[in-house]
C-alpha cells in the first residue's frame, strides 16, 4: 500500500528497520476487546493495535489530532466535527473511513430489545432503555445519562452531538478506540460483540485483529507470551519518508510477577522494564554489563494518603458507624491540620522510598505540570506547631497521652492493604509521627477487598491509608473523588448534598471544570479545588513515587517525557537488527 | 467389573455436590467478590457495576447462585470465565496440555528413579548404599517442594545451563519442529526434577518395604531352594508381587496428574492449569476455581479406580465383584 496522504510525519530522525523488542510483562492479558478489558496488561496490549481520532500530547498534556487531523467545536459547545485523515487504510487493507467511527458510536449504545415484541426493555432501577452491550466506554461515554449523537457527514467527517456543554470530550470521548466496521459488524448483529476478540480469537484467529496502530497481533499463547508485528500499512513516516514503525517484531514474555519481570530485565533478557522505586538500586548494578540505562522520569502520578471517616449517621444496628467523640476529632478541621503539620513526608522519602520518591502536599501530583498548584498551603514537619494547633483545639497532653476537652485519650485505628510494603512501611512511619504527639495509632494490614468493603460499605472503620493511580491528566477524571455525591470521596461517599460548604464549593468548581472550555479558567478553577483540599485536609497526602523505566542503550531516538514516559514514540524507536 | 466402575463412577455425583457446595459456601465467606477491586478504580461509571452484579449474579444470596450454577452445569453448561470471558471449558483446554504434560514426565521420572532404588537397597538391606539412600528420602521427603522449586530457579539463574521459568523459549515459533521439540523439553528438565523428587523418596521407600516383605516369604524360600537362579527369583517372583501396593500410589499420584503441580507451576511461572487456578482464585472468578476443583475430585475418583483394576488386573487373587 502506498503511504496515505495524510501521513503524519514524525519529528525524528530517521533510522533503520527491522528490529526485535522484547518485553516482559507482569500478568497474563484477559481479552483484546477494548470495550470489557478492565486491567493494565490487556489495556496494553489493545493499545498497540486500536488509534483513537484524538490523542494526548505526552509533553505538553494537549490534545492532538490522531486518526483525525483537525476538528473544530461549534460556539454552544455541543457540535464536534472531526475531519479523518485521507486514504488511511486498515492494517488488513480496508478503507478507513468515517462510517468505522459512526459504528464505533452506535454500536456503544445499541439497545436490548424484547425477543418478542421487538421494543426497547426499560431498566427499572433507572427508567431508561437497558444496552445491549454494557460496558465501560458505552456508560463512560453518557453524559449525565444522555447518548452522544453521532452522524456521517460524508466519508471522512464525522459529527457529534452532545446533550450538554462538556469540555473534556475531547480528550475522553476523541480518545475512544475506533473499531472496523467490516469485522465487527456481524458481531453486534449476532449480539455478542462483547465475546468478540476474547483470547480464544487471539489464539485461533489472530490475523481476525485488524487496527489503525503500529503494530498487530501474530500469535498469542497463554500464560507464556504475546508476538507483535509491524502493521504494514500504518499512518506515520519518518522525514526521509519511510514509514513506520521501524520495529519488526515485539515479543511480550508472560511472567508470573514484577520480581520475575524485573530480573528478567535485571539480567539483560528484555530491552524494556518499568521498575518501582524500591527496586531502583539492585537493577542498576546491572546496567553497565547488560549496557542499560534507567531513565528518572520524576514524581509520578500516583499519590498516597490518609483520611478519616467522616460518615455521619448510624449503621442498620443502629450504632454510629465512628464513636461521637472521635466523630468529633475527625470532624475538626485543625485535627486534621495538626496531624497534616506531624506527618515527616521527607523521613518517608528517604526512610521508606530510598529517596527515590517526592514528597505531596496537595491533591495534584507535581508530574502533571499544567494542573499543579505550586502555591497551596503547605502543612511541612513541624511538631511543635502541631502541637499548638491541637491546644488551640482543645486537646491537652497528660503525662505523654494527647486527650480531649472531655478527658478522652487520642487513639485511632489506621487501616492498609497488607500486599503493599511500601503501604504498610509508610503507615508506621505515619503511627510514630503520631506517637511524637501523644496519640496512639493502631495499625491494622488486612486485605485489600476487606478494606474495599469496608470504605464503601459497612463504613465500619476509622481511619485508613491508600493510593490512587494516575487516571486521565484532565481534572475532570478526578469527579468521582472531589465531589461530594462520587463513589470515591473517600472520606464520606455518596452524599445525598454536601455535607459542609467547602465540600459545595468544590462540588461548584467541579462542575464549572466540566463545561468551561478555557484551559486558563479550568486551571484556574482546578487551582482552587487544590487550595481548599489543602486547608481542609480531608486527605492527608503523604508521598508520591518516582517513576522509573530502564531501557536498553541499543535504542535509538528514545525521548522521555513525563506523561508518556519512555515508550510513547514507540513507532519512531528503532535498534541495529540482531 | 463393569457393575463395579459404574457404582465408583455414581459415587462421584454426591461428593462433588458436597465440594462444589462447600466452595460456594467459602468464597461468600471470603471478603469482597469478583467487582470489589473493579469498585475502587476511578472512572468506573455506577451503572456499570450494577449490571455487571446483575449479570453475574452476584447481587443475589450465595445458595440462589449455587441453584443457578447446578442448573447450567446439569446440562453441561460451566459457565464463563469472568476476567476472560471464555467459556470456563475453553479456558481449562487452553492450559491442560501444559500441565498434564509436566506431571507425566515428572511421574515417569520417579517412576524409573524410585523403582530400581527400591530394590537395591532391599536386595543390598543394611549396606553403605541403604543407608545412604534412605537418609537421601528421608532428606527429599522433608524439604517442602516450593523450597526446591526456588532452588531450581536459582539453580537455573546461577548456571544459565536451564531455562528460568516458561515452558517455551522466545524464539519458539521460529524454530524447527525438532529444534521446537527439544525447546520444549529443555524447559521441561527443571520442573520435571523438582516435582519428582517429592515422589521419588516416597515411592522408593514403599518399594523398598514391600520387597523386604516378600523376600521372606516362604515361595520365595522354595524357589530358592528349587535351584531357581537368584536374578530370576527376584525379579519374577519378588518384584512382581512386590509391585501391588505401588500400583494403588499410582492411582493417588494419576489424581494429581492436572492439580499437583500447583505450587512448583507457580513458583517456576510454568503456563499450566495450577497458574490459572491460582489466579482466578486470587480473583474470585467463581466458575474457574469451580471448574477446576470439579476436574480434580473427578481426577481423583478416576484415578482411584483405575488402580484398583490395575490391581485386579496384575493380581488374580483381587476380585472387583466379591465386594458387591
Amino acid at each position: 500500500m502506498p503511504l496515505p496522504e495524510d501521513a503524519e510525519t514524525v519529528p525524528f530522525p530517521p533510522g533503520q528497520a527491522g528490529a526485535l523488542f522484547v518485553s516482559t510483562q507482569p500478568g497474563d492479558i484477559a481479552t483484546l476487546n477494548p470495550l470489557i478489558s478492565e486491567d493494565a496488561s490487556s489495556s496494553s496490549a489493545i493499545a498497540r493495535f486500536l488509534e483513537g481520532l484524538t490523542t494526548l500530547d505526552t509533553e505538553t498534556g494537549e490534545v492532538i489530532p490522531n486518526l483525525a487531523k483537525s476538528w473544530e467545536i461549534s460556539d454552544d459547545g455541543l457540535r464536534y466535527t472531526f475531519h479523518l485523515r485521507q486514504g488511511l487504510a486498515w492494517s488488513d487493507g480496508h478503507p478507513f473511513t468515517a462510517d468505522d467511527v459512526l459504528f464505533t458510536w452506535e454500536s456503544l449504545y445499541v439497545k436490548e430489545t424484547d425477543p418478542v415484541t421487538g421494543d426497547p426493555v426499560i431498566d427499572e432501577a433507572t427508567g431508561r432503555p437497558r444496552l445491549r452491550f454494557p460496558s465501560r466506554p458505552a456508560f463512560a461515554q453518557m453524559i449525565e445519562g444522555e447518548e452522544v449523537k453521532a452522524e456521517a457527514l460524508d466519508a471522512h467527517t464525522i459529527r457529534l452531538t452532545l446533550p450538554q456543554r462538556y469540555s473534556p470530550f475531547l480528550l475522553f470521548g476523541g480518545g475512544l478506540n475506533i473499531l472496523p466496521r467490516h469485522i465487527l459488524e456481524p458481531y453486534v448483529k449476532a449480539g455478542t460483540l462483547l465475546d468478540a476478540w476474547s483470547i480464544n480469537t487471539a489464539i485461533n484467529r489472530p490475523g481476525e485483529l485488524v487496527g489503525m496502530g503500529p503494530f498487530l497481533l501474530e500469535s498469542y499463547r497463554p500464560g507464556e507470551r504475546i508476538v507483535f508485528h509491524r502493521n504494514p500499512n500504518y499512518w506515520k513516516r519518518d522525514s526521509a519518508g519511510n514509514r513506520l514503525p521501524y520495529i519488526q517484531r515485539i515479543i511480550t514474555r508472560i511472567v508470573g510477577d514484577t520480581n520475575a519481570s524485573n530480573v528478567a530485565f535485571a539480567r539483560g533478557l528484555t530491552d524494556a522494564e518499568s521498575i518501582q522505586a524500591d527496586n531502583v538500586t539492585w537493577i542498576s548494578r546491572a546496567a553497565d554489563t547488560f549496557d542499560f540505562t534507567i531513565h528518572d522520569l520524576g514524581p509520578s502520578s500516583s499519590t498516597s494518603f490518609v483520611w478519616f471517616n467522616l460518615k455521619a449517621g448510624d449503621d442498620p444496628d443502629g450504632k454510629p458507624f465512628v464513636a461521637p467523640h472521635k466523630q468529633k476529632w475527625f470532624n475538626d478541621v485543625r485535627f486534621r491540620q495538626a496531624l497534616s503539620q506531624a506527618v515527616n513526608r521527607q523521613g518517608i522519602v528517604d526512610g521508606v522510598f530510598a529517596g527515590r520518591a517526592t514528597a505531596l502536599h496537595g491533591y495534584v501530583s507535581p508530574k502533571n505540570a499544567f494542573w499543579f498548584n505550586p502555591d497551596i498551603r503547605r502543612f511541612d514537619h513541624d511538631p511543635a506547631r502541631a502541637r499548638a494547633l491541637l491546644a488551640e483545639a482543645g486537646f491537652t497532653l497528660r503525662g505523654d497521652r494527647l486527650h480531649d476537652a472531655d478527658g478522652n485519650p487520642v487513639e485511632f485505628t489506621l487501616m492498609t492493604n497488607n500486599n503493599s510494603n511500601l503501604r504498610t512501611e509508610m503507615a508506621t512511619v505515619f503511627a510514630e509521627n503520631m506517637a511524637a504527639l501523644g496519640i496512639r495509632v493502631e495499625l491494622q494490614f488486612i486485605d485489600f477487598n476487606t478494606i474495599v468493603r469496608r470504605i464503601s460499605e459497612s463504613f465500619n472503620y476509622e481511619g485508613a491509608l491508600l493510593g490512587l493511580g494516575g487516571g486521565a491528566p484532565d481534572p475532570y477524571a478526578s469527579k468521582d473523588i472531589l465531589m461530594s455525591d462520587g463513589r470515591l470521596h473517600f472520606w464520606q461517599p455518596q452524599q445525598a448534598s454536601p455535607a459542609t460548604k467547602w465540600e459545595a464549593r468544590i462540588d461548584d468548581l467541579m462542575r464549572d471544570i466540566g463545561r468551561e472550555f478555557d484551559p486558563a479558567k479550568r486551571r484556574a478553577a482546578f487551582f482552587e479545588v487544590q487550595e481548599i483540599m489543602a486547608e481542609q485536609q480531608p486527605l492527608i497526602f503523604l508521598v508520591t513515587a518516582n517513576d522509573y523505566v530502564g531501557l536498553r542503550n541499543r535504542w535509538q531516538n528514545v525521548h522521555p517525557t513525563p506523561l508518556g514516559g519512555v515508550l510513547w514514540n514507540f513507532e519512531a524507536l528503532w535498534a541495529e537488527p540482531n | 467389573m463393569f457393575a463395579f466402575i459404574l457404582r465408583r463412577l455414581f459415587t462421584l455425583i454426591p461428593l462433588l455436590l458436597g465440594v462444589t457446595l462447600l466452595v460456594f459456601l467459602l468464597l461468600s465467606l471470603a471478603p469482597g467478590d469478583f467487582l470489589t477491586p473493579v469498585k475502587m478504580q476511578r472512572d468506573v461509571p455506577e451503572q456499570l457495576i450494577a449490571e455487571l452484579e446483575r449479570e453475574f449474579g452476584l447481587d443475589r444470596p450465595w445458595y440462589v447462585q449455587y441453584g443457578y450454577w447446578l442448573a447450567n452445569v446439569a446440562r453441561l453448561n460451566f459457565g464463563y470465565s469472568w476476567s476472560f470471558k471464555v467459556p470456563v471449558v475453553d479456558l481449562i483446554g487452553s492450559r491442560l496440555f501444559s500441565t498434564f504434560l509436566l506431571s507425566l514426565t515428572s511421574l515417569l521420572f520417579a517412576w524409573c528413579i524410585a523403582i530400581p532404588l527400591g530394590v537395591l537397597a532391599a536386595i543390598y538391606k543394611d549396606s553403605i548404599f541403604d543407608r545412604v539412600s534412605s537418609f537421601l528420602a528421608y532428606a527429599a521427603l522433608s524439604i517442602p517442594e516450593f523450597f526446591l522449586a526456588l532452588l531450581a530457579v536459582w539453580f537455573a539463574a546461577t548456571s544459565g545451563w536451564f531455562p528460568i521459568g516458561g515452558a517455551t523459549s522466545i524464539e519458539h515459533e521460529f524454530l524447527s519442529p525438532l529444534g521446537q521439540l527439544f525447546d520444549r523439553l529443555h524447559h521441561l528438565v527443571l520442573p520435571t526434577v523438582v516435582l519428582g523428587i517429592g515422589g521419588i523418596a516416597g515411592l522408593m521407600r514403599i518399594m523398598r518395604a514391600n520387597f523386604l516383605d516378600t523376600i521372606r516369604a516362604d515361595y520365595v524360600q522354595t524357589a530358592r531352594a528349587k535351584g531357581v537362579p537368584e536374578g530370576r527369583v527376584m525379579f519374577v517372583h519378588v518384584l512382581r508381587n512386590a509391585i501391588n501396593p505401588l500400583i494403588s500410589a499410582f492411582g493417588f499420584s494419576f489424581s494429581s496428574l492436572l492439580s499437583g503441580a500447583l505450587i512448583v507451576e507457580i513458583v517456576m511461572n510454568y503456563p499450566g492449569l495450577g497458574n490459572l487456578i491460582y489466579h482466578s482464585l486470587l480473583r474470585e472468578d467463581q466458575f474457574v476455581v469451580l471448574a477446576a476443583i470439579m476436574l480434580s475430585c473427578s481426577m481423583l475418583v478416576i484415578g482411584n479406580l483405575v488402580a484398583d483394576v490395575l490391581l485386579a488386573w496384575s493380581d488374580p487373587r483381587i476380585r472387583l465383584e466379591s465386594r458387591d
